[in-house]
């Protein structure tokens, strides 16, 4: 996704309990990457602390920020202002704060970085685990604890042939069964747990004096799912189905590899173009944003094709949840606020009286809606409008239409739109355009997965209404 | 009975005020051995010098003005008011430690001009950024500058307006305020103080702000000469996430190895460190332990760094 770089980068609100209510796209997605909804309690710890000290001070604060959004380090510099109660441009934020975020950067966690991190995740870990135990020094397990229904078998494994190795009860992934490995080898492994059908991952830390060898082991079991309730939980079962592995190069080999290097290239590039370290000629000034954009173009790509695999995958499914379509569609637009703003073009939406319900997974929908709001904000002339409409038009499906005011699909080219890698030779907003040709083709494999679909529609004939109008309509949720 | 019970109360009396004297007397007891130790020790550079005192004693009686309502001036418990407001801006640890660092980022870079010839104000770099094609950051740049230039010339002034304490400083002001109540509503003289206060426009949240904007340029500003001092601590924060006043104490020509271990931490080499200890003038005390510092991977400069300032609890 194309980042902003202008200084105000995101712009949120918060209510007088620090529940944030509404925020602009880098700041909704940091919410949602810590855990977090919108509307919903303020989940980045770092801008919480802010806001609830300038809240309780009632003074303007700025600060630098950082937060980890579970894979970039992402800094900025926030400033908070506290909102009165009798305020008439935010009504429904009185007592609560305006967050600005400027400068908003993310860049790739350092890997087994500094014993600041490792210190946090240990914590994290710690705080996580659903099975723990206690190993001497020979690594025989000493005695087991479990919070959850599915370790049951294992813990009455142990207790029916205690005193064995603790690999001896646990399925390790990737680890030839020979005995007591060394510690630091074992620590990280993935794990399989009789009885239970999540994934779970192996941390060991030593009990010991610094200088001493350790005279134990605690025993840290992690799931990577939550227990689910529902068979919907099922949601990743790729790996197991029996299926050979679906090739998953990118996603989990290139994108981690690459990130890295690329932010680098973009971040060096565009401190080349801003003159920083001194003056340059400005052809060469031009040639370091062209490197930047360039590097911006091949992250986005990355992520799309990462994306794509997921998507492409056999047996890849989505979860049926009820979607308030009208929801998705506000948060989408509002997400896009900045962008759209920019361009000075303005989004409605054209609900209906009614709530309309779909049977879909809320996050895919999002992602889609996203994908064609931002396209029809960037394919759009400036001072256009974008029009989201909310229609029950197919019988038992709930429908979303995006239309723009831009050039508009001809017919033949509504025909190649959805292919892989497709770009139709657009010319989008100022030429920083990264889109890869799969934004459309991961949005359309989405809407089908779910069982609906997305569709262009035919240009009307007169040529009053020019411009692209896109369908996506999924299964209504009150239709069985 | 009566006579006895009446006894007892008014040695209550006595005591609290017997009390919180001889706990004043205290204190000064207990501070009397490191001041003269500070300043008997003539191993290099004082922490403590005479001018640096004069300074904080300026601010605070600035600060205290502040606080009070201009039109009491001419009234008759005025003078008793700011020196009560005095005696409890001196106790508050905090605010000391701020201006100490506020003076003493006064002081270097005076002598940073003197010396090195290094812009107070009108850096290389801050030139640049006002002649920067993005007309945000040109204006971020043009309010830093005036900023700047109204800091060197309140510190000459031996003044700091309220509006340039960080927040946290800023509110336990306002709650010796409220808490004396000299006069007339505090109450409504904290929320007027409170109303005008906003920390992004202050000059080290200007300075923090224009930092933000250079982005991975950030390490460009580590440069004495090209930045000046405003810039160069503010980036040297950021970077190495630590308190800016921490970083401008490490710019004391006694700090060497603390500069060191932070610039390194920033991703400077040995060369770099080196010239920026030259600038500072902290070099006469180079020892082979900076050298060993400058060899450090980044990573553990981090972490010594990190660790160094935990058990200094100087940590915000």
């Amino acid at each position: 996704m194309n980042r902003q770089q202008s200084i105000i980068a995101a712009h949120g609100l918060t209510d007088e309990s620090d529940r944030l209510i509404q925020a602009d796209e880098p700041l909704a997605e940091l919410q949602e990457a810590c855990g977090g909804c919108i509307p919903g309690p303020l989940a980045v710890p770092e801008l919480l602390e802010l806001v609830r000290q300038s809240r309780q001070l009632g003074l303007r604060i700025a600060r630098e920020f950082r937060a980890f959004d579970g894979r970039d380090q992402v800094s900025g510099f926030v400033r908070i202002h506290p909102i009165a109660s009798g305020d008439e441009e935010h009504v429904e934020a009185g007592g609560g704060c305006e967050i600005l975020v400027e400068n908003w950067l993310a860049f790739p966690a350092e890997g087994g970085g500094s014993h600041v991190d490792s210190d946090w995740q240990d914590a994290a870990d710690r705080a996580v685990a659903e099975i723990s135990a206690r190993l001497d020094a020979h690594q025989t397990l000493q005695f087991i604890t479990s919070y959850s229904s599915d370790a049951h078998q294992l813990v009455k494994a142990v207790e029916e042939a205690p005193g064995r190795v603790w690999n001896d009860y646990i399925e390790l992934e990737g680890i030839s069964h020979q005995q007591p490995l060394h510690w630091r080898l074992l620590d990280g492994a993935k794990a399989k747990i009789p009885g239970s059908e999540r994934n779970w991952r192996v941390r060991l830390f030593p009990i010991a004096t610094p200088s001493s060898a350790p005279r134990g082991f605690e025993l840290l079991l992690i799931a990577n799912e939550p227990l689910g309730d529902e068979p919907t939980a099922h949601e990743a079962p790729l790996v197991e189905d029996g299926t050979p592995e679906h090739s998953r190069l990118i996603g989990s080999a290139l994108t981690p590899v690459l990130r890295q290097p690329l932010a680098r290239i973009v971040a060096n590039a565009e401190t080349i173009h801003a003159r920083l370290a001194g003056p340059l000629r400005d052809e060469y000034s031009e040639y370091a944003a062209n490197i930047a954009a360039a590097g911006q173009h091949l992250a986005g790509m990355l992520d799309d094709l990462a994306d794509l695999e997921v998507v492409e995958a056999p047996g890849f499914q989505t979860a049926r949840e009820r979607v308030d379509l009208a929801d998705v569609a506000r948060r989408s637009a509002g997400i896009l606020g900045v962008r759209a703003q920019g361009r000075d073009i303005t989004v409605t939406l054209e609900e209906l009286s009614q709530p309309l319900f779909a049977k879909a997974e809320f996050r895919r929908v999002l992602q889609i809606l996203i994908n064609l709001i931002g396209n029809a904000i960037a394919y759009s002339p400036e001072g256009s409008q974008v029009t989201v409409r909310i229609s029950e038009e197919l019988p038992g499906q709930a429908c979303v239409t995006v239309s723009d005011q831009g050039p508009g699909v001809t017919e033949e080219q509504s025909l190649k739109i959805f292919d892989k890698f497709e770009r139709l030779g657009r010319d989008s907003d100022s030429g920083n355009d990264s889109g890869s040709g799969l934004g459309l083709f991961i949005s359309r494999k989405l809407a089908l997965a779910m069982g609906g679909n997305l569709e262009v529609l035919a240009q009307e004939v007169d040529d009053e209404l020019v411009g692209a109008q896109f369908r996506l309509s999924l299964p209504d949720f009150s239709a069985n | 009975m009566g006579k006895m019970a009446m006894d007892r109360s008014q040695s209550a009396y006595v005591d609290t005020s017997l009390q919180d004297e001889l706990a004043r007397g205290n204190r000064a007891l207990a501070s009397i051995a490191p001041v003269i130790a500070h300043f008997l020790n003539d191993n290099g550079p004082s922490l403590i010098t005479d001018a640096i005192v004069a300074q904080l004693r300026g601010m605070l009686n600035h600060i205290a003005q502040q606080l009070l309502p201009k039109s009491e001036t001419a009234s008759k418990g005025y003078s008793e008011n700011l020196a009560e407001i005095m005696a409890r801006l001196t106790n508050d640890v905090p605010l000391i430690e701020h201006l100490y660092a506020v003076a003493l980022e006064g002081q270097i870079t005076e002598s940073l001009e003197q010396r090195a010839a290094v812009d107070p104000v009108l850096s290389p770099l801050m030139q640049e950024l006002i002649a920067s094609t993005r007309p945000e950051t040109a204006e971020l740049a043009m309010t830093a500058l005036s900023s700047q230039a109204r800091f060197c010339q309140s510190q000459r002034r031996m003044e700091l307006p309220l509006g340039e304490l960080p927040y946290e400083i800023f509110s336990s002001v306002l709650h010796h305020l409220e808490e004396f109540k000299p006069g007339v509503d505090p109450l409504n003289a904290a929320a007027k103080l409170q109303e005008g206060f906003d920390e992004g426009a202050s000059r080290l949240g200007l300075m923090a702000r224009l930092c933000a904007n250079l982005q991975g340029g950030a390490i460009a500003a580590l440069d004495l000469g090209h930045a000046g001092f405003a810039l160069f601590s503010s980036a040297a924060a950021s970077l190495t996430q630590q308190d800016r006043a921490a970083v401008v104490f490490a710019c004391h020509e006694g700090q060497a190895a603390r500069l060191a271990l932070t610039l390194r931490t920033a991703g400077l080499n040995a060369d770099a460190i080196d010239a920026q200890l030259g600038v500072l003038g902290s070099r006469t005390a180079l020892s082979p332990g900076i050298a060993s510092i400058a060899a450090l991977p980044q990573e553990s400069a981090f972490d010594t760094l990190r660790t160094m300032g935990r058990t200094l609890g100087n940590d915000s």
